[in-house]
């Protein structure tokens, strides 16, 4: 082994976990001035990561400037659609309007985490941080028993490592938060499962199957039992240059309850006659899984503490609300906020929570807790109305369409009566149907 | 009459599936259970169910199910499936495990 520096109180700060949160923690905290070490315990920055998906970057290109257009992102998002799948039938509807067709495309990008994450640390780097990779941080340091944080222990030989604050960056699966007693462990009904294949394509096949131009992607949104049970919970299929990405993500209380694992409710989704035209064929090249901590407002934990601040995936930050699935966004948001925090902390000389509050309060007031809080409702909701929104209605869906549009010698008019009482016993009769317009209306505001 | 049929999608085996994954054996599991006895009083092997790679196998005998730690794709989804808190979970050490290319 070569001779390993001493990093030990060299560093203004240490972050745990070069993904999205933990570099926009450490290129803000560069350009802040700050003596920063990032620490990743994968071979490179994003080897450890896994997502669907699309990014959105306003936050990114500010940290970046005009570097934003070296970063490697596969195809920005052109069409969206949201799709309901009964056992063999589908009810959709497709988004692509022309403004998203032009740049900055609604700064809403395909990327693939393997390298979109290594160059945004790479960006932390040139900005002045230390990347140390290879390195697994195993717990915090505290002064004393219950006293401040003031570093970490890693499995670097000498590994602790002190220093005046550390931004646990380290992911959903947060094992050093929650053996330092900064979290609770999560309830299993408030994280989900995420199960992927990443397969390759010829373009001309993905940009053929999607109706794509040469940059432009789509993604799929799939819900109803033909794409996860009766689970909360949906499939997805994004498109990248040559790969598609192809997944499930439902509840972990619902995916314990299905007879099939994950893999095979992969298998089930991948050959439903709505999604099989879209993947057969191609070659695998990864098969990858998450968990998405999806608990929302209500299970975001205290922010900031003596020494310490939690972002990204660690903190909860991810907001699913059946329409809107975010989560990057939010780490790289949050990053950016405990950044800052931590920067004002340090011109002060103070690193208790109370001088790092900085953080949780501009967080409270951006879009990240905003939106949580807005939503916060949608994880007991969707759970509660989970057999009426994953079974009955893409079922209720698929029969009262078949009425509408079947040709026979009857009148449109009769037809059209008989879809409407269709949809409308499915809602539990007209009382049901208004108690549930009232309980729904939220969905879009 | 017959339908359309939907054309037909490969559905990888497990072992297919992680044939395609960067991997670096550490050699001793990162995967473990607090206290053996919740595991030989539980009936449900939540643990089994969840799990996307067959880490987790129910070998039928009623024991502490066996533990193929090399299968495991880092998720950590055991550890919120288990109703007993009982799955000890660490990351594997200095690089090693699932080196993911495309994430």
């Amino acid at each position: 082994m070569t001779e390993t520096p001493n990093y030990d109180d060299h560093f203004d700060a240490i972050v745990v976990g070069a993904g999205l949160a933990g570099s926009a923690a450490a290129l803000t905290m560069a350009q802040e001035d700050l003596e920063v070490l990032l620490l990743e315990r994968g071979a490179s920055p994003g080897s450890k990561n896994v997502f669907g998906g699309t990014m959105f970057t306003p936050r990114v290109r500010d940290l970046v400037g005009e570097d934003f257009e070296d970063a490697p992102t596969e195809r920005y998002l052109g069409r969206k659609q949201f799709s309901l799948l009964s056992p063999e039938d589908e009810t959709s509807l497709s988004v692509r309007p022309s403004a998203w067709q032009d740049p900055p495309h609604n700064d809403t990008h395909m990327v693939l985490r393997g390298n979109f994450d290594e160059w945004f640390a790479d960006q932390a780097v040139e900005a002045g941080a230390t990347l140390i990779t290879e390195t697994t941080v195993t717990d915090v340091i505290r002064e004393d028993e219950d006293g401040p944080i003031v570093g970490v222990e890693t499995d670097r030989p000498d590994g602790a490592i002190r220093a005046p604050v550390v931004v646990l960056a380290e992911g959903g699966n947060s094992l050093v938060s929650e053996a330092a007693g900064l979290k609770e462990p999560d309830k299993r009904q408030e994280v989900a499962i995420g199960a992927k294949e990443v397969r390759k394509y010829d373009r001309e096949t993905i940009e053929d199957r999607f109706g794509l131009g040469e940059k432009d992607g789509a993604s799929h949104h799939y819900f109803g039992e033909g794409a996860c049970g009766g689970a909360v919970g949906g499939g997805f299929i994004y498109t990248n240059k040559n790969t598609l990405a192809i997944g499930v993500a439902y509840s972990i209380s619902d995916a314990v309850e299905d007879p099939r694992k994950p893999d095979e409710l992969l298998d089930d989704f991948k050959q439903h006659p709505a999604v099989a035209p879209l993947v057969k064929g191609g070659r695998l090249v990864e098969y990858s899984a998450k968990a998405i901590p999806e608990g929302g407002a209500s299970a975001v934990p205290d922010l900031a503490h003596d020494g310490a601040v939690i972002v990204g995936d660690a903190a909860s930050l991810v907001l699913n609300n059946g329409i809107h699935l975010e989560g990057t966004n939010m780490a790289i948001e949050s990053g950016y906020w405990a950044g800052k925090a931590v920067a004002e902390a340090a011109a002060a000389g103070q690193y208790d929570a109370t001088a790092l509050q900085a953080y949780p309060e501009n967080l409270e007031d951006s879009f990240v807790m905003e939106n949580l809080e807005h939503y916060d409702w949608f994880g007991d909701f969707a759970h509660d109305e989970k057999q009426f929104l994953f079974t009955e209605l893409p079922k209720a869906l698929t029969e009262a369409e078949l009425e509408f549009f079947k040709q026979d010698r009857e009148p449109k008019e009769t037809h059209a009566k008989r879809a409407k009482n269709m949809v409308i016993r499915a809602l539990g009769g007209w009382t049901g149907a208004a108690k549930r317009a009232w309980k729904y209306r939220k969905l879009l505001s | 009459m017959s339908t359309p049929k939907t054309p037909d999608v490969e559905t990888p085996s497990i072992e297919d599936r992680l044939y395609t994954n960067k991997y670096t054996d550490h050699e001793e599991s990162h995967l473990g259970v607090f206290e053996e006895q919740t595991c030989l009083d539980c009936e449900t092997y939540d643990c089994v169910s969840v799990c996307p790679a067959n880490v987790w196998r129910d070998e039928g005998d009623g024991d502490v199910p066996f533990i193929a730690y090399e299968n495991c794709l880092e998720c950590g989804s055991c550890r919120w499936a288990c109703p007993y808190d009982n799955v000890i979970w660490e990351n594997p050490p200095n690089g090693t495990g699932m080196t993911y290319r495309y994430g």
